[in-house]
């Protein structure tokens, strides 16, 4: 009978991931002096989602991925992974992690290494043969299964490391930066992983820079930028909630007058762009000038300027964590 | 109990696949092939004398290896950021570092049983049958070596490979020189001092009382109650030691 022990979720209703006033503060240097990694972050993943958690370098994606896995010890909040307190390590019997960067034992072959985690999960030896074997082909490893990993190339080390995180058929799988290391072919294998497990009913939280494959298969995202929660939701509201102007298209007669940026002219075609709220204004001016609306087009900004505009209101994050594309938007914005 | 298996086999496996560790076996099986020759440049008991050089090469060499092994133990795992995959798996830090212990004791008892068996060939080719002391030798052998390594896991769970090699060897060090410190508070003036080295004393591992060389060597008889005693406070210290490292392992954060 077990007496004391973690909180754990009881009944089914329990999300896949649950963070509560989660903080971490780091101490370093001669006198200690305090950083703060993350500031009370409240977070919720439902099962059967893809949750994509963005930010720049050293915003606190990775510090938080290892709060939930209780490789670092929160110094506030709680986690549940599966209704589980993370406190408890049987809360990871059904979860699935891939670290950023993985460097795993050089000494192993790839099914050796594979073997060696399902042991881990108690995973009975019939079934471990059998998973090691579809999860290396699933991977396109099983040609180089006797291969000792110490001969792997980056690409696959990391397509090995996804095998491990799915070798106890995991209801959740956390993965750190899955995509980083990965060519166009590689990627696309990944991205298709975690789609087919979206189709399994299972839960993947993953943390990435790759802005375009996040908004591309995440269901909903979390931004996190110095250790803050700045933005959570689905990426359609996200990133309609964003939108800052929109561009109309008109025919117009002489003497129209309307307030907006006009982009181009061309004889009686305007390009207007216009203020989200402006746009019914315009249109029924418009109409009611006898001219007619060619086309209106909302500007929807892209996860990446939504990650960037966070980036500038924060006034941190933006120099420290500048991705490619930030840095390729930014020139685009100037020119 | 398998999980812990499992941590115990892979860290067996890496070791035996470790080029330093056969570089150093090979070199204590030259020193144990080498002590035939001191023989030969030897005045007096030249029986005794090949057994103590050989017997010191076993000692010697599984200490070295004990010591090498056990500071990269727990050390390694985290420079290689190995452990992220480990410690996210359904398994408690002590399962994790109680595996890698039991990995490394299997290792150990490998080599010594094979420097053993070189040792038993170059007797028997040299000398005839060994003693049956010799038993003695290797059990008590065998648990300075755990608690070696159980030191050596303590200090690499907390510090750089520098600062664990330096504290570890001040360990094996001081324990083989722990009745000195006892004798040396005895023949203090001082009170004080009398009481601090009685305090170290006990505090610090004594290493001496697993050497029964001395006796192996003459082929004098060992008493089972001084090695079933030794054997005792050997496994003591060892797990309170290891208590100690899985209480700081227990701790920290992986970076």
């Amino acid at each position: 009978m077990k007496m004391h022990g973690p909180p754990t979720r009881h009944g089914k209703d329990f999300s896949a991931v649950e963070i509560k006033g989660l903080g971490k503060t780091y101490y370093s240097g001669f006198w200690k002096t305090p950083h703060v990694g993350l500031r009370s972050l409240d977070l919720n993943v439902q099962k059967g989602e893809i949750f994509g958690f963005i930010g720049p370098n050293g915003a606190g994606k990775t510090t938080t991925i290892k709060c939930m896995l209780a490789l670092h010890r929160p110094t506030a909040g709680q986690v549940f992974l599966l209704g589980k307190n993370a406190r408890d390590p049987d809360s990871r019997r059904k979860v699935g992690f891939l670290p950023e960067r993985p460097f795993f034992y050089q000494h192993l072959t790839a099914s050796e290494f594979l073997d060696f985690y399902a042991r881990l999960f108690a995973i009975p030896r019939n079934q471990r043969v059998r998973l090691c074997g579809e999860l290396l082909e699933k991977v396109d490893l099983a040609h180089v299964a006797d291969v000792p990993l110490g001969r792997f190339s980056k690409g696959m080390l990391q397509r090995a490391g996804v095998a491990q995180a799915l070798i106890n058929e995991p209801e959740l799988v956390i993965l750190d930066e899955p995509m980083s290391g990965l060519d166009p072919l590689g990627r696309m294998l990944v991205r298709d992983i975690i789609l087919e497990q979206r189709e399994l009913g299972r839960t993947v939280f993953f943390s990435s820079h790759i802005l375009s494959d996040v908004q591309s298969i995440c269901d909903r995202v979390g931004l996190i930028v110095a250790g803050e929660l700045k933005a959570m939701g689905r990426i359609d509201t996200l990133i309609d909630r964003q939108i800052k102007h929109v561009d109309c298209t008109i025919d117009v007669p002489s003497g129209f007058a309307f307030k907006g940026e006009v982009v181009a002219r061309q004889g009686h075609e305007h390009l207007l762009r216009v203020p989200p709220e402006k746009v019914e204004e315009l249109l029924t001016k418009v109409m009611s000038s006898g001219g007619r609306v060619i086309q209106v087009q909302p500007a929807r900004m892209t996860l990446e300027q939504v990650l960037v505009e966070e980036l500038g209101k924060t006034g941190k994050g933006a120099t420290r964590g500048s991705t490619g594309s930030d840095a390729a938007h930014r020139e685009q914005t100037r020119t | 109990m398998n999980r812990i298996w499992a941590i115990a086999m892979n860290t067996y496996r890496e070791a035996i696949r470790d080029r330093v560790l056969f570089s150093l076996l090979f070199f204590g099986a030259v020193v144990l092939v080498a002590s035939l020759v001191v023989r030969e440049i030897t005045i007096g008991d030249q029986e005794k004398v090949v057994r103590g050089v050989a017997q010191g090469a076993i000692s010697l060499f599984s200490s070295i290896i004990a010591m090498f092994l056990g500071i990269g133990l727990v050390r390694k795992e985290l420079e290689r950021k190995t452990i992220f995959t480990i410690a996210s798996k359904p398994i408690s830090r002590w399962m994790f570092l109680l595996g890698k212990y039991l990995g490394l004791l299997f290792t150990l008892a490998v080599n010594i049983l094979l420097m053993l068996a070189l040792y038993v060939l170059l007797m028997l080719l040299d000398q005839g049958l060994p003693h049956s002391d010799l038993l003695a030798f290797t059990v008590l052998l065998f648990v300075e070596l755990m608690l070696l390594t159980a030191w050596a896991t303590l200090f690499s769970t907390y510090s750089g490979p520098t600062t664990a090699t330096a504290f570890t060897l001040s360990v094996f060090v001081i324990g083989h020189l722990a009745d000195d410190i006892w004798l040396f508070g005895q023949q203090a003036d001082h009170e004080w001092i009398r009481k601090l080295s009685e305090i170290l004393y006990w505090l610090l591992p004594n290493f001496e009382i697993f050497n029964v060389q001395p006796q192996t060597v003459h082929e004098l008889p060992i008493a089972l109650g001084y090695v079933l005693s030794a054997t005792g406070y050997g496994l003591g210290y060892t797990a309170a030691v290891l208590a100690l490292a899985v209480f700081i392992f227990q701790k920290r954060d992986f970076a």
